[in-house]
C-alpha cells in the first residue's frame, strides 16, 4: 500500500530543491515542451484531467482559465501564484515551494500559454523563509534559461516572473486579498463582481490558482489527462497532498491517490492514533472547515465523496482528535482564528464571528442554555453570504457542521439539558 | 393595513407578533423575556444593536432593534454589551499643555496610527459617522475636526467592536471632543457670573416678593 | 379615549384649515385641568395606608407599588456573597455619576451599580437642555424665583436656593470634564447661547444642538468608566437595601443578571439614583422614559422608611408622538413649539395657546381626543404638530432641529411635508423621596439625587431643571456620602425592616403576593424568582 505514497508532484527524483538543472534532467521540462508544441491544447487536457483548485474550494481549473483566456483584448494579464498558506492545519505549499519550486514554475509557465497570462508572481508568506529562498533562486535560474525566452516568444509579449512576499496574514491568501495585496496595499479583499478574471491586479485580467494546483499542472501536460485520471482510486482523478495532524502517531504531509480513505491516511499512513487513543474526529482544513467522525472512516478523501458527507475536503487538511477532546472548544477556538483573521471591512463578518464565539465559549464553559443553542443555530443561517469574501462563511461552516455532527455533545454542556 | 400576525426568526426563537412592531416589542409581545440589551428606546443609547437579514436577501445589515419593524421571515440576532477588547484609559485633567495635546492624544490611542482605512467602522455605523475620517483627522493633529465629525455618535460602540486593530475610534473621537472644552474653552458670560459669586456680589433674598405664593394671588 | 376624526378626512381639513392665530379663553384653566388632567381625576388617585407617607394622596399604581412586599426573603440572603465599599451608588444615570466621581474625589470607595449598562438612562435622552443662570441679564435670584412660580410655589426654598447657586459652577465642572455647550460664536471665549424656557424670565437654556443629554452622558460615562476608585457594575438591578440593628441603610442586595445570583453590598452610605417612573405608564398613558424607569428608588426607599412628597404629580409632556404605534410615546420636543409650531385637531382648528405650561396644553389635547376632536389613525389618536407650516413661516428653521428630524425620519415622514400626530406623553415624576440639602433622606445612610428626589420642582418642573438638578444634587450626595467612610463598618447586614414592612402590610390587610419594585416593565415579561431558577 504505502507504494502510492508520493508518486507524482514528492516523488523523490523531484524534490531537488531551487536546482533547475536537477530538475530537468530529472524529467522535468517534459511538460513545458508539450505545452510550447500545442499551446491551444492545453487547457482541454486540463479539462479532462479533472483537475481541480487546491487552494480550498475545489473549483474546476479549466473553467477560471478559459475566463482569463477570453479576455484577448488585454495586454497585460497576471498569474498569482498562491502561496500564502496560512490557516491552521495546512503545511503543504510550503514544503512544495522549498522541495519543487520548479515544478510549480513550470506549471505556472505553461499556464502561460495556456491563458495568455505573462506576468507571474509567486505570491508567498513571508513567514516561510526557506520556501522564499528556494522560489527566489529557482526564478533566478528559469529566467537564465532558454525555455524561458521561448515561452516569452511563444507569447508575443514581454514575460515576467517574480517572488512577491504577502503580508503573511491569513485573510492575504483570498484571491482578491492577493490582488490588493500585489497592488502594494493591505490585503483587503475586494467587492465581487467584478471578478478578477476580468478586473484584477491594476484592474487587468488575473487569474490566481494555489501553487499545488499549478504543481500538478505541470504533470498533466507531460503524461496526459489519462494518465493523471487513472492516478486516482475510482472516480477521483490524480493525487492529492494531504496534511496530517494531530493526536496521530506520524503526523506530516502526504501525497496519496486521490479518493483514498481517511482509515487509510490516518491508520496506514499516520500510523494510527496516538498514545492508543479513540479516533474521534477530523477537521477538514482550509478556509472552510468542517468535521468527519467515526462514521465517516471509509469515506473516499475526493471532492465528491466528502461532500456527500455534509463536508469539504478544503485544502487537505485532515486535524485528527480523540476522545475526550471537547468539540465545543476546539470550534471555538476556529471560530477565533477567523474572528481574528477578519479584515474588519464588513460588520456583521467581524461582529458576527465574535458573537459566535462568545456563545460558544458560554456553552463551553457550563453556563450556556438551550436558548444559546438555538442561537447558534440562528446565527448559522444569518450570518453566511455576508461578507465580501468567503472568510464569514468559513466560521459559520464550521460551526454549523459541528452542530450538524456533534448536536449532543453541544447538549452535554447545557445547564438546563 | 395587513392584520396578519408576521412571524420572524430571533435567536433561533420563532417569534410571531402584530404587524407595526419593532423587532423588541415583537419579542415582547410573543411572550418572551427581554430585559437586557435594551436602553433608552430612542434611539441615542445604542444598547439594542442587532443584526437582521430579511427573508430572501442576501444582505446582511446592522440595526437598532428599538426603531427597525418586523417584516415577514426576518432574521434577528442581537449583539450583546460585547466587552472591549481593547481598553484606553485616562484622565481627562493629565492634559495640560496645549503644545503637546495632539502627541499625548495620539499616545493614548496610539493603534489610530495603523488605521488599515478598511471603512469597517464606516459600514457599521447606525448615525452615518465618517468614523475612519475622523480618525485619521485625530491622527493628523485636527482636533476640531475631528471631534466635530463625532458630534452625533452615541457610543454604541460598533466601531470599536468591528475595529480590527484595536483603535476604539469613538472613544478616540470621544478624547478629542472633550480636550477641547476641558482646555480652551473659557466662555465670556460664565466667567463673569463665576468671578460675580467668588466676590460674594450677588445678593440673595428668599424672602423676595416674586418668591411667595401670596404675591401670585 | 372614543375614536376621533378619521385619519383621511382629518389630512383633508388639515390641507384647508389654517395656523391663524385665535383667542383662547383663559379663565376655564382651573376647570381644564380638573376635567382632563390625569393628575386630577379622583380615580386615579388613592390614599397610602401604611409607610412614612400614611394618609397621603398617591397615584393609584403608585401607590400598589410602594405598598408592595419585597421581591426577596430571608433564605435568599443565604449563601450570597459580600462586597464592601465606601459608597454604594445605584443607577447610572446623570445623578449616578455624579455623584461618583466626585465621591471619589473625595477619597472613597465607589462601587456604582446598575440595572442596564452605565448611560442607559432618562439623562441620555434629554434634548433641551440645562438652566443656570450665567446670562448678563439673568441672576440666580431670578432663576430661584422662576422655578418657584412654575412648581405652584410647592417646592422646598432651601434645595431650589442651593441649586440655582450651584447653577454656574456645574456648568464650569461639565466644561472641565469636556463637556461641548453651544457657544455664540466659535471663539472659545464667546459667550455660551442661551435660550428662554416658558415661563421664565430670562433666557438661561444652556444646550448642545438639541441633543444636550447625549453630549452630558457620553463625558460622563467616559469619565466615571476611566476614574481609578470606582467599579462600576451593569446588568446588576438592586431588589432590595439592607438595613443594620439601627434600621440604618447598610447596602444593598442586588441581582447579578448574569450569574442569576443575589450579591450583598454593605457600604457606609447608599446614594439612590434610580430616575423616574415613566415605564409604569401610569394611568396607561405611553412614555418618554427609558426602558429602566420604573420607580425602583422610590419603592426601596419606602419601604426602609423614608418619607416621599408629590406623589399624586407628574408631568405629562404634550407632544408626545402617537403614531407610529412602536414609536409611541417618543418625545418632540418643546423647541418646536416654542420656534411657533401650532396644534391642530382633525377639524384643522388651533384649540389652546400652544406655549401655555405644559399641564395645560396637555390637557387640553385631551379635551380634543376625549371630545372626538381628535385623529384616528389606524387606532392612534392624536392632534397635529404643524411641523410643516413653521417651515413655511420660517425656512430654514427645522434644520436646526436634528433630534426632532431624525425622529420624523422614524416616522416615516418629512416634517417639512407632514405634521407629526402627537398625544401627551408621561415624562417626569414631580415628587419623590424627601431629601435635605446634602441630598441626605430620613434614614440614616441613605442618600438620594436626581428624578427620584421630591422638593426641588414642586408640582410642575421648569424645562431644564432636571438637567441642572442631577449635577447639584449628585455633587453633594456624593460629598456627604463619602464623609461617612470612616465610620465603623456596619455589624449587621439585614432585611429586618421587611419582616417590620410584612408585618404592617397584613395589619393592614394588604396583599403579600405583590411584590416590588418593578425592575423592569411588565411588558418585558420579567419575573425574578423564574429567572433566579433559571426558568426564563
Ligand atoms: C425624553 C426626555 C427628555 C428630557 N429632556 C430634558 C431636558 O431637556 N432638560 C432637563 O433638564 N431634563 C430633561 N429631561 C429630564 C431629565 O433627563 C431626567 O429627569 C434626568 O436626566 C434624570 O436623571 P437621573 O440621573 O436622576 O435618572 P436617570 O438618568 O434616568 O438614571 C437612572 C438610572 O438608574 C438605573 N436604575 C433604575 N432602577 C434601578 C435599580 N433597581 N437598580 C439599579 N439601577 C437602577 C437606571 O437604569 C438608570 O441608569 C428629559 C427626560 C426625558 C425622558
Ligand atoms: C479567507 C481565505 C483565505 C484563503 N487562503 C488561501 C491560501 O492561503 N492559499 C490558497 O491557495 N488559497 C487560499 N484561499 C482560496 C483562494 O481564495 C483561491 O480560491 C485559491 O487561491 C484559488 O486557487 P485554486 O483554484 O488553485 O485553488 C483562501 C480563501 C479565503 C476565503
Ligand atoms: S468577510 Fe470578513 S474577512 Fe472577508 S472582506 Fe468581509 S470583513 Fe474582511
Ligand atoms: S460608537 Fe462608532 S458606530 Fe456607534 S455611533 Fe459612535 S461612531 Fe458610530
Amino acid at each position: 500500500m504505502t507504494n502510492q505514497l508520493n508518486q507524482v508532484l514528492l516523488h523523490e527524483n523531484n524534490q531537488v530543491g531551487s536546482n533547475l538543472e536537477a530538475w530537468l534532467a530529472n524529467g522535468g521540462g517534459e511538460g513545458l515542451q508539450n505545452a510550447l508544441a500545442a499551446p491551444e491544447a492545453i487547457i482541454k487536457t486540463i479539462e479532462d484531467s479533472n483537475l481541480r483548485g487546491m487552494g480550498g474550494a475545489g473549483f474546476p481549473t479549466y473553467r477560471k482559465w478559459q475566463f482569463v483566456l477570453a479576455e484577448k483584448d488585454a495586454e497585460v494579464k497576471y498569474l498569482i501564484c498562491n502561496g500564502n498558506e496560512d490557516e491552521p492545519g495546512t503545511f503543504k505549499d510550503r514544503l512544495l515551494l522549498e522541495k519543487t519550486p520548479n515544478q510549480i514554475i513550470e506549471g505556472a509557465l505553461i499556464t502561460a500559454l495556456a491563458t495568455g497570462v505573462n506576468h507571474l508572481i509567486l505570491y508567498i508568506n513571508p513567514h516561510e523563509e526557506k520556501a522564499v529562498e528556494a522560489a527566489r533562486q529557482a526564478v533566478a535560474q528559469w529566467e537564465a534559461h532558454p525555455l524561458f525566452a521561448s515561452v516569452a516568444d511563444s507569447l508575443g509579449r514581454p514575460l515576467t516572473l517574480r517572488v512577491f512576499l504577502s503580508s503573511g496574514l491569513y485573510i492575504g491568501g483570498e484571491e482578491t486579498a492577493a490582488i490588493s495585496s500585489v497592488e502594494g496595499g493591505f490585503p483587503f479583499p475586494k467587492k465581487k463582481p467584478p471578478y478578477p478574471a476580468q478586473h484584477g491586479v491594476h484592474g487587468q485580467p488575473t487569474l490566481i490558482n494555489n501553487v499545488e494546483t499549478l504543481a500538478h499542472v505541470t504533470h498533466i501536460v507531460k503524461h496526459g489527462a489519462e494518465w493523471y485520471r487513472n492516478l486516482g482510486v475510482g472516480q477521483a482523478s490524480g493525487t492529492k497532498i494531504y496534511s496530517l495532524s494531530g493526536d496521530v502517531l506520524h503526523p506530516g504531509v502526504y501525497e496519496l491517490p486521490m479518493g483514498t480513505s481517511l482509515r487509510d491516511l490516518v491508520f496506514e499512513y499516520g500510523g494510527g492514533m496516538l498514545a492508543g487513543k479513540e479516533f474521534k474526529a477530523v477537521f477538514t482544513g482550509g478556509p472552510s472547515n468542517t468535521i468527519l467522525t467515526s462514521e465517516d472512516l471509509d469515506v473516499a478523501l475526493d471532492w465528491d465523496s466528502v461532500q456527500e458527507r455534509r463536508s469539504r475536503l478544503g485544502t487537505g487538511a485532515m486535524i485528527v482528535i480523540s476522545e475526550g477532546t471537547g468539540i465545543v472548544k476546539r470550534v471555538t477556538e476556529y471560530v477565533d482564528f477567523f474572528a481574528d483573521s477578519s479584515c474588519g471591512q464588513c460588520p456583521p463578518c467581524k461582529i458576527g464571528t465574535r458573537q459566535i464565539s462568545k456563545v460558544l465559549r458560554k456553552i463551553d464553559t457550563g453556563r450556556g442554555r438551550r436558548a444559546e443553542l438555538d442561537h447558534l443555530v440562528n446565527l448559522g443561517k444569518l450570518l453566511p453570504g455576508s461578507g465580501r469574501c468567503a472568510l464569514v462563511d468559513g466560521a459559520v461552516t464550521v460551526l454549523n457542521s459541528s452542530l450538524d455532527k456533534f448536536k449532543s455533545e453541544y447538549e452535554a454542556h447545557l445547564i438546563d439539558r | 393595513m395587513d392584520h396578519e400576525p408576521i412571524t420572524i426568526d430571533v435567536e433561533g426563537r420563532s417569534v410571531t407578533a402584530s404587524p407595526g412592531r419593532s423587532i423588541i416589542e415583537a419579542v415582547w409581545e410573543a411572550g418572551h423575556v427581554h430585559v437586557q440589551g435594551v436602553g433608552c428606546l430612542g434611539g441615542v443609547c445604542g444598547s439594542c444593536r442587532a443584526i437582521i437579514r430579511r427573508a430572501d436577501s442576501t444582505e446582511v445589515k446592522m440595526v437598532l432593534a428599538c426603531e427597525t419593524l418586523i417584516e415577514a421571515g426576518m432574521q434577528v440576532t442581537f449583539v450583546p454589551f460585547l466587552e472591549r477588547l481593547s481598553d484606553h484609559p485616562y484622565q481627562i485633567d493629565s492634559f495640560k499643555d496645549t503644545w503637546q495635546l495632539v502627541s499625548q492624544v495620539n499616545q493614548t490611542f496610539p493603534e489610530a496610527a495603523h488605521c488599515r482605512h478598511c471603512g469597517g467602522c464606516d459600514s457599521a455605523c447606525p448615525k452615518g459617522i465618517k468614523v475612519e475620517r475622523g480618525v485619521n483627522l485625530a491622527v493628523e493633529g485636527q482636533l476640531g475636526a475631528a471631534g466635530d465629525i463625532f458630534e452625533t455618535c452615541i457610543m454604541c460602540n460598533l466601531c470599536s467592536h468591528i475595529c480590527p486593530e484595536f483603535i476604539d475610534p469613538n472613544h478616540l473621537g470621544l478624547l478629542v471632543r472633550r480636550v477641547v472644552p476641558s482646555l480652551v474653552v473659557r466662555p465670556f458670560n460664565l466667567m463673569q457670573r463665576l468671578n460675580q459669586l467668588e466676590r460674594g456680589e450677588l445678593y440673595f433674598d428668599y424672602e423676595a416678593p416674586e418668591a411667595s405664593t401670596e404675591e401670585r394671588d | 379615549m372614543t375614536n376621533g376624526v378619521p385619519y383621511e378626512t382629518a389630512w383633508q381639513n388639515y390641507q384647508t384649515g389654517s395656523s391663524d392665530p385665535v383667542q383662547f379663553d383663559d379663565s376655564s384653566k382651573e376647570s381644564l385641568l380638573k376635567q382632563f388632567h390625569p393628575d386630577y381625576q379622583t380615580n386615579t388617585t388613592t390614599t397610602l395606608q401604611i409607610g412614612a407617607n400614611q394618609g397621603d394622596v398617591c397615584q393609584r399604581q403608585l401607590a400598589q407599588v410602594l405598598q408592595s412586599n419585597s421581591l426577596i426573603d430571608e433564605v435568599d440572603l443565604a449563601g450570597a456573597s459580600i462586597v464592601d465599599t465606601d459608597v454604594l451608588i445605584i443607577g447610572g444615570g446623570g445623578a449616578g455619576c455624579a455623584a461618583a466621581l466626585v465621591a471619589t474625589e473625595n477619597d472613597a470607595r465607589v462601587i456604582l451599580t446598575t440595572k442596564l449598562r452605565l448611560g442607559d438612562c432618562n439623562t441620555v435622552m434629554a434634548e433641551g437642555g440645562l438652566q443656570a443662570s450665567v446670562g448678563v441679564d439673568d441672576t440666580p435670584q431670578q432663576h430661584f424665583e422662576d422655578t418657584l412660580r412654575a412648581g405652584y410655589f410647592k417646592a422646598d426654598r432651601k434645595l431650589v436656593s442651593q441649586m440655582v447657586m450651584d447653577g454656574p459652577d456645574v456648568v464650569r465642572w461639565l466644561i472641565q470634564l469636556g463637556m461641548q455647550f453651544d457657544q455664540e460664536s466659535e471663539d472659545p471665549f464667546a459667550s455660551l447661547s442661551l435660550k428662554r424656557a416658558g415661563g421664565t424670565s430670562a433666557p438661561r437654556i444652556l444646550s448642545f444642538r438639541d441633543y444636550t443629554g447625549l453630549e452630558m452622558m457620553r463625558v460622563l460615562r467616559e469619565a466615571v468608566t476611566y476614574r481609578p476608585g470606582i467599579e462600576v457594575w451593569r446588568s446588576k438591578p438592586v431588589v432590595e437595601l439592607l438595613s443594620n440593628e439601627f434600621g440604618h441603610c447598610a447596602g444593598a442586595a442586588v441581582y447579578d443578571m448574569r450569574h442569576r445570583k443575589l450579591m450583598l453590598v454593605r457600604a457606609h452610605a447608599v446614594i439612590l439614583a434610580t430616575g423616574g417612573i415613566g415605564r409604569m405608564h401610569l394611568n396607561a398613558f405611553p412614555t418618554s422614559n427609558h426602558f429602566g424607569a420604573t420607580g425602583d428608588g422610590l419603592v426601596l426607599a419606602y419601604r426602609l422608611g423614608a418619607k416621599l412628597r408629590e406623589l399624586d404629580s407628574f408631568q405629562y409632556h404634550p407632544t408626545g408622538v402617537s403614531y407610529p404605534r412602536h414609536l409611541a410615546g417618543s418625545l418632540v420636543s418643546e423647541a418646536a413649539r416654542s420656534a411657533g409650531a401650532t396644534l391642530l385637531n382633525g377639524l384643522g382648528e388651533r384649540f389652546v395657546d400652544e406655549l401655555q405650561p405644559r399641564d395645560v396644553v396637555a390637557a387640553s389635547i385631551i379635551r380634543e381626543c376625549e371630545e372626538g376632536r381628535g385623529i384616528d389613525w389606524d387606532g392612534q389618536v392624536g392632534v397635529w404638530l404643524d411641523t410643516p407650516r413653521l417651515e413655511q413661516q420660517r425656512p430654514g428653521i427645522l434644520q436646526r432641529f436634528g433630534s426632532l428630524r431624525h425622529l420624523a425620519h422614524k416616522c416615516g415622514h418629512d416634517p417639512a411635508e407632514k405634521p407629526f400626530l402627537v398625544y401627551p406623553t408621561l415624562h417626569y415624576q414631580n415628587g419623590g423621596v424627601v431629601i435635605q440639602r446634602n441630598g441626605s433622606t430620613s434614614v440614616p445612610g441613605l442618600f438620594c439625587a436626581g428624578e427620584v428626589t421630591g422638593g426641588i420642582h414642586g408640582r410642575n418642573r421648569l424645562m431644564g431643571n432636571a438637567l441642572l438638578e442631577i449635577m447639584s444634587f449628585g455633587w453633594r450626595a456624593g460629598v456627604a456620602a463619602a464623609g461617612l467612610r470612616h465610620n465603623a463598618p456596619h455589624r449587621r447586614l439585614t432585611i429586618e425592616h421587611v419582616h417590620k414592612w410584612q408585618r404592617e402590610l397584613t395589619l393592614a390587610g394588604l396583599p403579600l403576593d405583590n411584590h416590588g419594585p418593578q425592575l423592569y416593565p411588565d411588558y418585558a415579561n420579567f419575573n425574578l424568582r423564574a429567572h433566579i431558577a433559571g426558568e426564563i
